[in-house]
C-alpha cells in the first residue's frame, strides 16, 4: 500500500500499532531493529498537527545511524551500545514535523561500513525471501522492514551502494538523491564525502514523497545544497517517450547469471516499446577496475578521522585504564568489531605522510576521473541503468562474495560511481532471479533528482513491480 | 664564540566572536565550567561543522593589517591526534590553504626598523582546557571550538628584545582591530617561541627548543634570555641541545623541560570534507578592507603630528582603551599636550583599563575638554584644575563645578591694578630686591596677589600688571 492510500484507509492507531505488532513479529526471523521506540509521545504531539501532513501518523524506521533525541543509537555498533542522543538529527526533525511516527532504530552495518549487514553488533539481519541469505547493507534492517511490509518507508544510508543493493535483494525501492539533496546533520557518518542519506519504499512515488520531506537547504550542513525543494511526487509521470537510457555495458558484460541478463534484456526491451531511447553507453574499463581500491582507500581514510571522536570519555561504552590514553584504547578495542579495525588502519595507511602522495591523493585524483568518465557518458543519455546486482543476495556463509572476481569488481560495485559523483540514483525491482528478487539501477546527472524519479516511475510502471510485501511470519 | 640567536614565534590569537569557529555555541567569557558547549563541540556522532562567517571576517582583517596575502578561497582540513582535550580526534584548521600568506609587520630596534615577515595566518579552532589536581584531570569544554587565528613568525627575530617588540606590536594591532582582547594572561593570546643558536657568520639554524605556555610580554623577554644562557652554555661545554618543548618558570628564572620532541606525531592532515569550499564575495572583502579600523601606527603619526612627542605619542598607543578616550577628549580641545598629560597621569591614576574600555566612570568627556581649554588659556591654575577634577570625576559640570568652588577668575583690570598696587604697598622691600636682581621677589609678590584674591587672579593678566607696577617704581 502507497503512503497516501495508507494514511486514508486506517486510523493513526491502527497503522502504528499494526507496524510495532510485526515489527516485534518479525524481529526473531529477521533480526531487523536495535532499538524499538515506544511511539505514545510522538502519538501525543502528533494531535496538535494537521491531517495534511505528508506523514501523518505514518510509521517509519530510521537507520540506527540517525539521532534521535533521548532515544539509543549505537551505530550497530559496541562502543555507542548505550548511546543516548542528546539532540535530533535534521531529518529527524523534518520527518517529524511531517507527522511520521518513529518506531525504531534498524540494524545495519557498524556505521554504514559494510555490504552484507553482517558486521552489525547485534547480529546478521535476514532476507526474507531466504533466511539463510543476507538482506544486504549496509542498511539491512531497514531494507526487510519495508520488504515485508513493517513500515512504507525506511531511512537508509548509502555510501557505496547501501541502500541500492540492499533494495535489490529485497524487492523494493532504494534511493539515495544528489549530494546535498538531504542533510547529514545528526546521521553518524562513515564517509563524509561520500555518505547519502536516503529512502526505502514500496514504489517510486513514495520515494518521491519521502525526499520532498527530506530535502532542503540546512546551515548545519554545509555541503547542504540551496536549490529550492520540487514536488518531485507530481513529477513523476512515468511517461516514457522520448527518455534517454543508457545501458552501462560493462556492467552487462561481467554479469554470468543468464537468467539476470534475460530479463534485463527483456525489460529493455519493454522500456523501448514503451517510447524509451535505448542505447549503449561504455565506462572506461580501467577506472571501472579501480573503483573498489579508490572507494576503499578514500571511504576508510575519512572513516578513520570520522570516529576518532569515539574515545568513550565523553559517551560510550568505557573500559577504563590507568590512564586516559589506556582508557582509550582499551575502550576502543573492545568496541569495535574486526572489520571496523581493518578498515581504519587501511584508511589511517592511506593518510600517513609518507603514503599520502601515492595512495590517498592519488584514490582522489583518480575520483575525479571517474566522476569526468560518468560525467561523459551522462551527457548524451537522461540516466545510466544497469542491474543492481548480478544476482539475489548471497548466503551468509558465501565467501565468494568477498573475492576479487571481475563479476565483483565491476557487477557488484559499479553502482559507487553515484557515490563518487553525488548524483542521484535508484534502484527499483526488476524480478526474480532462481527465486530470489533483483533490481535495476538508474542513475542521473547532479540535481536531476526528478528526472529520475520520473523515469524510475515509468520502469515502476512497466514492470508493474511494487508494493510487494513478503510475509516471514505464517 | 659568538653566537647569533635566532627566533621564530607563532600566536595563537582567541577571536572575538560571539559563537565558535563552527557551532552555535556561545563564546565562554569566564562562564561556569562546561556550560557553553553543545553537541558540536563535544564532538558528538553525528555533528557536521558549519563555519562563523565573523570569524572569516576578523581573520581576514587581521591579514590585512599584517599585510598578508589573501586567498579568497577558503578552505580547512582535519589535524588528527588523540587527545582527552580534543573531542572529535582531530582538529580543523588550514594546513594546505591558510588565508593569509607573506606577511610582515615592521618593528622599531635601535639599529632602526626591522622587518619581520609572517610566513602565515590560519584559523582553527581551540581544544577544551584541561585542569590537573592530583591524579585527576578535569576537564572544562567551553574552550572547545572557539575561533583562532595562528599567526607564524619566519626565524627573522635576533633578540629577546625583538621578540618582546614583535609581540608587543602584533599584539596592539589585533586589538586595534577588535580582533581580540589579546590577554596573554587569561590565554587569549598565546605565544609559542622555537629559539635556536649558531655562530655569528654561519647560514644553518641550530637545533631549536620551543617555549610554551608564556602569560606575559615581559616574560617573553625573560624566558628567551634564560634560554639564550642555557642553549650557550650547552654549546661552549660541547653538550648537545635537545629539540624538546620548554617553559619558562618565573621563580627559578630559568626554562624547563616539558616534553622531548622524538619522532613527531604524523598529523596525516587532510582536507576537511564536512566543510565545502568557499569563496569569499570580493565585494565583501573589499567592504572588510576598506572599513578597517586606525591602526596604532597611524594613530601615533596622527598624534606626532598634532604635536605630541614619540614618547607621549608611543605611551598613549600602548594602550588603546586610554588611546579612545584621549581621541574624544581631543574632539573637545585643541590643546593636545595638556590633554595628553592628563590621560597620562590623572585619567591613568583614576581607571582602570578595563573601566576605560567598558566606559565605566562618571566622567563626561566635554567637561573634561572645558577644563582643559580652561587651563591652557590659563584662566585657571593647575592646582584649581586638580580641583575641580575631582567633582568632573563625579559627573559634575565644568562651570557649576567652578562656581560651587568658588573659582571665580578676576580678568577685570581695575580690580585687577587695585589690588597689584595694594601688595606693592604692602611690600616695599620686595620692590627693591626685584630691581636688585631677586627672581624670587617676582613670585612672593604674584603669591601676595592670589592669596588676597583667593587664588581667583587672573595669572596672565596679573603678571603683567605686576610688572608694569614694578617698572614704575624703579628706584
Amino acid at each position: 500500500m502507497d503512503i497516501k492510500t495508507l494514511i486514508q484507509s486506517t486510523s493513526v492507531e491502527k497503522r502504528v500499532s499494526d507496524a510495532v505488532n510485526k515489527a516485534h513479529a518479525v524481529q526473531d526471523k529477521l533480526n531487523a531493529m536495535v532499538s524499538f521506540i515506544e511511539p505514545s509521545e510522538q502519538l501525543k504531539t502528533l494531535e496538535s498537527k494537521s491531517k495534511d501532513c505528508p506523514f501523518y501518523g505514518v510509521p517509519i524506521v530510521l537507520k540506527d545511524l540517525v539521532n534521535m533525541k533521548d532515544t539509543r543509537t549505537t551505530g550497530s555498533s559496541g562502543i555507542l551500545d548505550n548511546y543516548i542522543s542528546p539532540y535530533d538529527a535534521t531529518i529527524t526533525k523534518k520527518l517529524k514535523d511531517a507527522g511520521a511516527i518513529i518506531i525504531g532504530k534498524s540494524s545495519c552495518d557498524t556505521f554504514g561500513m559494510g555490504g552484507t549487514n553482517m558486521t552489525a553488533w547485534t547480529g546478521p539481519v535476514a532476507n526474507p525471501y531466504d533466511l539463510s541469505r543476507m538482506s544486504g547493507g549496509s542498511s539491512g534492517g531497514s531494507a526487510v522492514l519495508v520488504a515485508t511490509g513493517v513500515v512504507p518507508m525506511a531511512i537508509g544510508t548509502d555510501t557505496g551502494d547501501s541502500i541500492r543493493k540492499p533494495a535489490s535483494f529485497n524487492h523494493i525501492v532504494g534511493f539515495k538523491p544528489t549530494y546535498g539533496r538531504i542533510s547529514r546533520y545528526g546521521v553518524i557518518p562513515y564517509a563524509s564525502s561520500l555518505d547519502h542519506v536516503g529512502v526505502f519504499t514500496g514504489n517510486v512515488k513514495d520515494a518521491a514523497l519521502s525526499l520532498e520531506v527530506l530535502a532542503g537547504r540546512d546551515d548545519h550542513d554545509m555541503t547542504s545544497s540551496y536549490l529550492p525543494v520540487e514536488k518531485y511526487s507530481d513529477l513523476c509521470i512515468g511517461d516514457l517517450k522520448g527518455k534517454r537510457i543508457g545501458i552501462i555495458q560493462n556492467v552487462i558484460d561481467s554479469i554470468h547469471n543468464p537468467e539476470t541478463l534475460n530479463q534485463f534484456k527483456e525489460l529493455c526491451q519493454k522500456l523501448e516499446s514503451r517510447g524509451a531511447v535505448i542505447s549503449s553507453i561504455r565506462l572506461n574499463e580501467d577506472l571501472m577496475h579501480a573503483f573498489l581500491p579508490t572507494y576503499y582507500i578514500i571511504a576508510n581514510a575519512e572513516a578513520t578521522a570520522n570516529h576518532s571522536n569515539l574515545d568513550s570519555l565523553r559517551f560510550g561504552v568505557l573500559k577504563e585504564g590507568q590512564t586516559m590514553d589506556e582508557s582509550m584504547i582499551l575502550s576502543r578495542t573492545a568496541g569495535f568489531g574486526k572489520l571496523l579495525k581493518k578498515r581504519f588502519v587501511i584508511g589511517s595507511y592511506a593518510l600517513f605522510t609518507e603514503n599520502q602522495e601515492e595512495v590517498f591523493r592519488k584514490a582522489q585524483k583518480v575520483r575525479r576521473l571517474i566522476v569526468e568518465d560518468v560525467k561523459r557518458v551522462l551527457d548524451n543519455v537522461d540516466v545510466i541503468m544497469a542491474p543492481a546486482s548480478g544476482q539475489g543476495a548471497p548466503k551468509f556463509d558465501d565467501a565468494s562474495a568477498d573475492q576479487l572476481s571481475k563479476e565483483y569488481l565491476i557487477a557488484e560495485n559499479y553502482m559507487a560511481l553515484a557515490n563518487f559523483s553525488g548524483y542521484p540514483s535508484i534502484t527499483v525491482p526488476m524480478g526474480m532471479v532462481d527465486g530470489l528478487p533483483v533490481g535495476v539501477n538508474l542513475t542521473a546527472y547532479a540535481h536531476h533528482d526528478a528526472k529520475l524519479l520520473d523515469i524510475a516511475y515509468g520502469i515502476e510502471k512497466t514492470t508493474g513491480i511494487f508494493n510487494v510485501i513478503k510475509e516471514v511470519t505464517q | 664564540m659568538n653566537y647569533e640567536t635566532v627566533i621564530g614565534i607563532e600566536i595563537h590569537c582567541e577571536l572575538k566572536t560571539k559563537t565558535k569557529m563552527f557551532s552555535s555555541a556561545p563564546v565562554s567569557v569566564n562562564s561556569q565550567p562546561n556550560t557553553c558547549v553543545n553537541e558540536i563541540d563535544l564532538g558528538h556522532p553525528g555533528t557536521l561543522p558549519s563555519l562563523n562567517k565573523e570569524a572569516v571576517r576578523l581573520s581576514v582583517m587581521a591579514c590585512h593589517a599584517l599585510n598578508c596575502e589573501i586567498d579568497p578561497l577558503i578552505k580547512f582540513d582535519r589535524k588528527n591526534y588523540y587527545y582527552s582535550d580534543l573531542p572529535k580526534g582531530f582538529q580543523i584548521t588550514q594546513q594546505f590553504h591558510p588565508i593569509g600568506r607573506n606577511g610582515y609587520i615592521d618593528i622599531p630596534t635601535d639599529n632602526g626598523i626591522k622587518h619581520i615577515r609572517i610566513n602565515r595566518l590560519h584559523m582553527e579552532e581551540d581544544t577544551a582546557k584541561q585542569y590537573h589536581s592530583g591524579d585527576e584531570t578535569w576537564i572544562d569544554f567551553n574552550r572547545a571550538g572557539t575561533p583562532l587565528v595562528e599567526i607564524v613568525s619566519e626565524a627573522d627575530i635576533r633578540s629577546a628584545h625583538e621578540a618582546m617588540i614583535y609581540v608587543e606590536k602584533l599584539r596592539n594591532i589585533l586589538v586595534y582591530l577588535g580582533v581580540t582582547d589579546g590577554k596573554m594572561e587569561e590565554g587569549s593570546l598565546r605565544c609559542d617561541i622555537n629559539i635556536s643558536l649558531r655562530e655569528v657568520g654561519t647560514e644553518e639554524f641550530g637545533v631549536k627548543t620551543e617555549i610554551k605556555n608564556l602569560n606575559s610580554i615581559s616574560n617573553i623577554e625573560k624566558a628567551i634570555q634564560a634560554e639564550v644562557i642555557r642553549q650557550t652554555e650547552l654549546l661552549e661545554s660541547n653538550q648537545p641541545i635537545e629539540q624538546a618543548t620548554r617553559r619558562y618558570d618565573d621563580v627559578q628564572k630559568t626554562t624547563i623541560l616539558m616534553r622531548k620532541k622524538e619522532g613527531s606525531v604524523d598529523y596525516k592532515y587532510f582536507p576537511e570534507p564536512n566543510i565545502t569550499p568557499v569563496l569569499m564575495d570580493p565585494v565583501w572583502l573589499k567592504s572588510i578592507i576598506d572599513n578597517l579600523p586606525e591602526l596604532p601606527d597611524h594613530r601615533e603619526k596622527r598624534y606626532m603630528d598634532a604635536g605630541l612627542n614619540a614618547y607621549d605619542a608611543g605611551q598613549l598607543i600602548q594602550n588603546k582603551a586610554l588611546s579612545d578616550f584621549f581621541d574624544e577628549l581631543i574632539k573637545e580641545t585643541s590643546y593636545v599636550k595638556l590633554a595628553a598629560n592628563w590621560c597620562l597621569s590623572d585619567i591613568l591614576a583614576n581607571f582602570s583599563t578595563k573601566q576605560l574600555h567598558e566606559k565605566a566612570y562618571s566622567l563626561k568627556i566635554k567637561e573634561m575638554g572645558n577644563m582643559i581649554n580652561a587651563l591652557g588659556k590659563q584662566e585657571i591654575s593647575s592646582k584649581q584644575a586638580k580641583d575641580i577634577f575631582v567633582e568632573l570625576l563625579k559627573g559634575h559640570d565644568y562651570h557649576a563645578t567652578v562656581k560651587a568652588l568658588n573659582i571665580e577668575q578676576v580678568s577685570d583690570q581695575s580690580v585687577l591694578v587695585q589690588m597689584v598696587e595694594d601688595i606693592l604697598n604692602e611690600n616695599e622691600q620686595s620692590i627693591i630686591d626685584y630691581h636688585n636682581g631677586k627672581d624670587r621677589a617676582l613670585g612672593f609678590l604674584m603669591g601676595q596677589i592670589m592669596k588676597k584674591s583667593k587664588g581667583q587672579a587672573n595669572p596672565v593678566i596679573t603678571n603683567q600688571l605686576l610688572l608694569e607696577g614694578l617698572m614704575k617704581r624703579k628706584p
